[in-house]
């Protein structure tokens, strides 16, 4: 069955590329869109920052620069992300250790999975709404248990405690798996020179988890540093940070310019972040984590009283956790909290009438945005880890740009961009959708790149080698083995649509509004009790979605496909 | 299942690859090769020396710098891997894992676009050629590795290609398995009379496999020929040492004649067969390990250690500044002839090789 034979010529790496018309096809169409969504906004944030009357100024970065109050909310914010950064880094270790060295029995390490899940799948500032009916003025601790009256639940303090107990569990989950691929034998040998078990954790254990603290850290930094909806509530006057002054200076005082500049502050630190992160610690870290772990026991490095106090600080933390979302639980269920402790539902009647209209929208646009963004993911993680093609590394970089920044700046990006003409869209469910599926569809990038650094080439070889094309290559070897990212892809967009503000707080109108930005408004206005039926609803259908995806990823691995995290990325 | 067998030629390729710290380096470097229809011709080498990349050329996973490609006298060199119809076995066996071992075997087939009938025939036909016929609905993951191997090979065959090609496919296999797995693959290939090439790195599967081996170093082919060919009239020093065992000592021709030369070295007379060599010239003979034997008497020589290996006894001698490995079957090897003791040599071999005068 021979087939007839190919043009005997020998053809450029361009010509080649280009001679596949699908992926030329989907490479310009990427390109058309990443120009559109992420590197045209930018670049109209800056001009509104820069460009002032036709003439290049900087009287606006000077005017923020030079205002005290300005240069006190970016110290601020420097100052709470470090914080953030290292007591949350301290506490995920803490919990990675007590899962990783010392034991954990199986049901307390799935009721500290389950537990810690919580703050990532809620929307950000819920921790932050406990904190209110725990230790507000009325609060159930503050005022009910220890009859304090007038005590001020707001600044630095409180929103440490509940930016921390939001963000550790990143940590815990960066940290957990370097911990796990430090080879057991390694510790076993510095035991057997006869180090001592700290010792054994200070010159081994620690030194390769360095990168994994490191990158733990500016995660939780960088988490901190954007994190809008805490400080909003919990900060106060007295604590302002940069992400909620560029709001209130939009939103309270309607200067897009100061704001774009005030924003324009908060870029450098983020993005030295995230650059840092991403060319430096991920680099470090696979050069410690090699070798294979054998098949057997880990010999304990941990004393036992380090063990009781590991285990003390995950029961305690844990708890806490269930203590706050049960409160939350129970101010949705009653009149009024901390006057009417009457049990009712009609909180939940409020939101599913009067508040049906953001509801519905929310629904609507994590409908739209969770395909789309599923697809991008796996569709840039494909092109960038498996094809050649001209501005591939600038591809990937552009396209996780908007996923790196703060929401603030990106929604003051398309806020500036596509307010007036040539592209007029707000007001409309579009640029909200478009936001988010190039903010959180770029979570599937790295999900698929890292599923494709699992699938060795010699597959789509073997394919390709059997007589089928690159595109049948595609559509029946490699999809279906990254067709796992592509479902944490839509895992990770539907619960961030459902769950995100700092971006489109900027980007709701009358037409198109937001559970996130609903709940924000009632807390304003202390309408406790809808705020707190709307956050259990986003927290029960993000945890119906979890599980389904998991159950599809689940039923993938059955069928042999690699695994992929559902919070990749 | 018959074949068409295709011969395969290669003609001055060449393949450069960027290397982070090294630069440029050619992988292969004017390596010119004619495998005849249904030969089974290896490509054996250490690692990194190019012989990977030479089998992924002509399997259109590289494209050479220069030179070019034919199968069956028709220019393949750009002609992309998926039209070549070439049956490649990998060394990991990329079998993919989200299907069972017939739709492992069953791709290439429905690629082609063949009856669900055709299909189900030739995938049971093939499968029960490697032994694995109850294993159609199990999936790779399940396997071990020589099963994974066979389908490996299974859905390499079952396209009917023009070539089968091996990149090192034993190397995961342990000792035993490794053994039995290569003299399964020399009789599928006779029986299907294809062409084979076939690549590893280690000498003794090449000479148990091949009909001809081709010697690669740095890039290209040193040395052509039959597993005797390498073994009895290595061409250098690396040869030598690289199929089986050598000891290179340093003689003397003491008379030459038509038919070959008389050689002395290590104090011992022996003949090779070279023609035209001049009485007095400095020579390299190579003494294999068997071509050199203990005699039960004292002598010049020590033995510095002795290893009984069941079939046969290694000895280690140290002799006039040199050191030499003697290897003797165990059934004629004297208990006497312990560690410490000085002992003479003698000849084993009729006649030696001894290297071109170029050669390192």
């Amino acid at each position: 069955m021979a087939r007839p034979s190919g043009p005997a010529r020998a053809p450029s790496a361009l010509t080649r590329s280009l001679a596949d018309p699908a992926l030329s096809a989907s490479v310009l169409l990427l390109w058309g869109a990443l120009a559109l969504f992420v590197v045209y906004p930018m670049l109209m944030l800056l001009a509104r920052i820069f460009w002032v009357d036709g003439a290049l100024s900087f009287a606006g970065l000077r005017a923020v620069l030079t205002d005290a109050n300005q240069l006190r909310s970016l110290w601020n914010s420097l100052l709470l992300a470090t914080l953030v950064g290292t007591a949350g880094t301290a506490l995920g270790l803490g919990f990675a250790l007590a899962a990783e060295r010392c034991g954990l029995p199986p049901w307390m390490r799935t009721v500290v999975d389950a537990a810690v899940l919580l703050p990532l799948i809620s929307p950000p500032f819920t921790t932050a709404i406990a904190m209110i009916f725990s230790f507000g003025p009325r609060g159930l601790i503050t005022y009910d248990l220890l009859g304090i009256k007038g005590f001020s639940v707001y600044g630095l303090g409180s929103t440490l405690f509940s930016e921390t107990l939001t963000y550790f569990p990143i940590a815990y989950l960066t940290l957990r798996p370097v911990l796990a691929a430090i080879d057991a034998n390694v510790e076993a040998m510095a035991l057997s020179l006869g180090a001592s078990r700290w010792r054994v954790f200070r010159t081994v254990t620690l030194p390769l988890a360095v990168p994994g603290l490191a990158n733990a850290f500016l995660l939780l930094f960088a988490a901190s540093l954007a994190d809008f909806a805490t400080p909003l509530i919990l900060a106060g006057n007295g604590f302002p940070v940069l992400p909620t002054q560029v709001y209130l200076q939009i939103t309270g005082l309607f200067d897009l310019r100061g704001g774009a500049a005030l924003s324009f502050v908060l870029l450098g630190p983020a993005l030295a972040v995230f650059l840092l992160q991403r060319y430096w610690v991920s680099r470090a870290y696979y050069v410690t984590v090699t070798g294979k772990a054998g098949a057997q026991t880990r010999l304990s490095t941990v004393a036992v009283w380090v063990r009781g106090a590991l285990f003390a600080l995950c029961a305690f933390t844990t708890l806490l956790i269930v203590y706050l979302y049960a409160l939350l639980l129970f101010a949705s269920l009653v009149k009024a909290f901390g006057a009417n402790h009457a049990w009712t539902l009609d909180h939940y009647r409020h939101i599913f009438t009067d508040g049906w209209n953001a509801i519905r929208d929310t629904l609507i646009i994590a409908a739209f945005a969770m395909p789309l963004g599923g697809l991008f993911g796996i569709l840039v993680g494909y092109l960038v880890a498996r094809r050649e093609f001209p501005g591939r590394r600038s591809m990937e970089l552009i396209s996780m740009l908007n996923y790196a920044l703060p929401g603030t700046i990106v929604g003051i990006a398309y806020l500036i961009a596509f307010n007036d003409p040539p592209i007029m869209l707000t007001g409309t469910a579009l640029i909200i959708v478009a936001c988010y599926v190039f903010r959180y569809g770029a979570t599937g990038i790295r999900a698929t790149m890292a599923l494709l650094a699992q699938i060795d080439r010699s597959l789509e070889e073997a394919s390709q080698s059997l007589g089928a094309s690159t595109a049948t290559t595609f559509r029946r070897i490699t999809l279906p083995l990254i067709l796992p990212a592509f479902f944490a892809g839509l895992g990770v967009v539907f619960i961030r649509s459902m769950t995100a503000i700092s971006a489109t707080i900027f980007l709701v109108s009358l037409s198109w509004t937001l559970i996130t930005v609903k709940i924000l408004n009632d807390m304003t206005e202390l309408l406790l009790g809808p705020a707190a039926a709307y956050s259990v609803f986003v927290i029960a259908v993000v945890f119906v979605v979890i599980a389904l995806t998991s159950w599809m990823l689940r039923r993938l691995r059955a069928g042999g496909a690699p695994a992929a995290s559902l919070l990749g990325g | 299942m018959s074949t068409a067998a295709a011969g395969i030629t290669a003609e001055g390729v060449a393949k450069r690859f960027r290397h982070r710290v090294k630069g440029e380096i050619y992988a292969v470097r004017d390596v010119t090769l004619d495998v005849r229809p249904g030969e089974f011709l290896t490509l054996l080498g250490p690692s990194g020396c190019g012989k990977t990349t030479m089998l992924r050329i002509i399997g259109g996973f590289e494209r050479p710098d220069a030179g070019r490609v034919l199968i069956g006298g028709q220019d393949v060199t750009w002609q992309p891997a998926n039209r070549r119809n070439l049956g490649f076995v990998f060394q990991n066996y990329a079998l993919f894992p989200h299907l069972s071992v017939f739709e492992n075997v069953a791709y290439g087939l429905r690629v082609r676009r063949q009856s669900e009938e055709a299909v189900a025939r030739a995938v049971g036909d093939v499968l029960a050629l490697v032994g694995l016929s109850a294993y159609e609905r199990q999936f790779p993951n399940q396997l071990s590795g020589g099963e994974q191997q066979r389908v490996a090979l299974a859905r390499a065959i079952v396209i009917q290609p023009r070539v089968l090609l091996f990149d090192e496919p034993l190397s995961n296999l342990d000792a035993r398995l490794r053994v039995q797995m290569r003299v399964e693959i020399r009789a599928l290939q006779r029986r299907l009379s294809i062409t084979a090439v076939y690549v590893t790195h280690d000498q003794e599967e090449a000479m148990a496999v091949s009909d001809r081996i081709a010697v690669m170093e740095a890039g290209r082919v040193v040395q052509q020929g039959s597993a005797e060919d390498l073994y009895y009239r290595p061409q250098s020093e690396f040869l030598a040492n690289f199929i089986g065992r050598a000891n290179l000592v340093r003689g003397r021709v003491v008379a030459a004649d038509a038919a070959g030369a008389e050689i002395e070295a290590l104090g011992l007379r022996m003949r090779t067969p070279t023609p035209g060599l001049a009485p007095g010239a400095a020579v390299k003979p190579v003494l294999r390990p068997e071509a050199l034997a203990l005699a039960d008497a004292p002598g010049p020589a020590i033995i510095v250690s002795r290893m009984f290996l069941g079939d046969s006894v290694e000895y280690v001698v140290r002799l006039a500044g040199e050191t030499l490995y003697i290897s003797a079957s165990s059934a004629s090897a004297s208990p006497a002839l312990s560690e410490g003791r000085s002992v003479a040599l003698r000849m084993a071999a009729r006649e030696v090789a001894i290297l071109p005068e170029r050669s390192p």
